[in-house]
């Protein structure tokens, strides 16, 4: 495993909110590939907290979801950091977007560009999705597993619930319905 | 407007919205009660958000520009960031409680819906973004490199990107 310093903490933040388009989900989607599968800083099951705790604190989710993972990494300081790089690379992209964004939208090669990443943004969720689950596909947990999965699709999905409703049902459900450990 | 009345404004905003959602808090408090902010420029703000990389929340940064240019696009980031803290408390709070049973299986819950939540998300994003064999071809690419490798991230962005740009002059994507 490679050690972590703040310094390289931040640039991670920094790269990967600077470069992901599409919003929040799928950064969070590219910081999870980064800091859970392919280094192994994050436990899965510290992801999918701070996961869930991002969703109910108010603001923008993904910056919560920095500080958060952050803060479980490097403490104040690096949760401090990796919200700075999450940030002000992206507002200052904003503040050139709100100047000259007529400009911009017209700019097909930049367009097409931010397309090719859109499409591989729809890759990284879904790898995300599955790195989530897989853990859970053995045999004594899996009903579980698609139980709580398929719900919270169903819910979101169909019935346009909100996700800190969900969230705190499959919390709840957890609560009472747990998984089974292993002979 | 004075820029530290400003910055308050957007972190009341920002305070008061969850899950990235526009907040109807600014428009009444910008546009509304003190005109400082029209429709159309709140509409190029959100506008401009989305089509940046990073948190699409970051629309209060353009809405700060249009109100009180760089000075006010610095009080849009800060009041941008500073609810992001509040997660911390949440976490110390939790944090002491997450080896017990009952609450590690919890936890447990939430990481298997928050997966359900993902893949909601990928849907519409599916939706705008696979549009043609190229899109598909760059999808399943980025799939299997992160699934697969130990490749950072980044360099799968970047690919795409890079095929985004090559697919534009082929004709093989639509922009």
């Amino acid at each position: 495993m490679v050690s972590l310093s703040l310094r390289r903490l931040s640039l991670i933040y920094l790269r990967v909110s600077s470069l992901t388009f599409g919003g929040g989900d799928p950064t969070m989607a590219a910081l999870q590939s980064e800091l859970v599968t392919r280094h192994g800083w994050l436990s899965r099951e510290k992801y999918g907290l701070v996961y869930g705790l991002a969703r109910i604190t108010p603001g923008t989710n993904i910056l919560a979801f920095c500080a958060g993972t952050a803060w479980e990494l490097k403490g104040w300081p690096g949760a401090i950091l990796a919200v700075l790089g999450a940030t002000v690379p992206a507002a200052a992209a904003v503040v050139l977007l709100t100047v000259g964004y007529e400009a911009f939208k017209q700019n097909a090669r930049a367009m097409a560009a931010i397309a090719g990443t859109l499409a591989a943004a729809v890759g990284m969720m879904t790898v995300s999705a599955w790195q989530l689950v897989r853990p859970d596909l053995r045999r004594e947990r899996i009903l579980r597993a698609l139980v709580l999965v398929a719900g919270s699709v169903l819910l979101s999905y169909v019935f346009r619930m909100s996700p800190i409703w969900i969230l705190g049902m499959a919390a709840l459900a957890g609560f009472f319905w747990r998984a089974p450990v292993p002979e | 407007m004075n820029v530290a009345l400003l910055y308050l404004l957007l972190l009341k905003a920002t305070s008061t919205s969850f899950s990235g959602l526009t907040s109807p808090v600014l428009r009444h408090d910008l546009v509304e009660r003190h005109r400082v902010l029209t429709d159309r420029q709140l509409n190029a703000a959100v506008a401009a958000g989305r089509t940046a990389p990073g948190p699409n929340g970051l629309y209060v940064v353009s809405v700060g520009y249009f109100v009180a240019g760089v000075p006010g696009a610095c009080a849009g980031c800060l009041a941008a960031m500073t609810p992001a803290f509040a997660i911390i408390v949440l976490l110390r709070y939790l944090g002491r409680r997450a080896e017990r049973p009952a609450v590690r299986s919890a936890i447990q819950s939430v990481t298997l819906a928050a997966a359900g939540l993902v893949i909601n998300a990928t849907i519409p994003l599916a939706r705008d973004a696979i549009t043609g064999p190229l899109p598909i071809a760059i999808g399943v690419a980025s799939f299997l490199f992160l699934a697969f490798t130990r490749y950072a991230t980044v360099w799968v962005i970047v690919g795409a990107a890079l095929a985004g740009l090559a697919g534009g002059f082929a004709g093989l994507i639509q922009p």
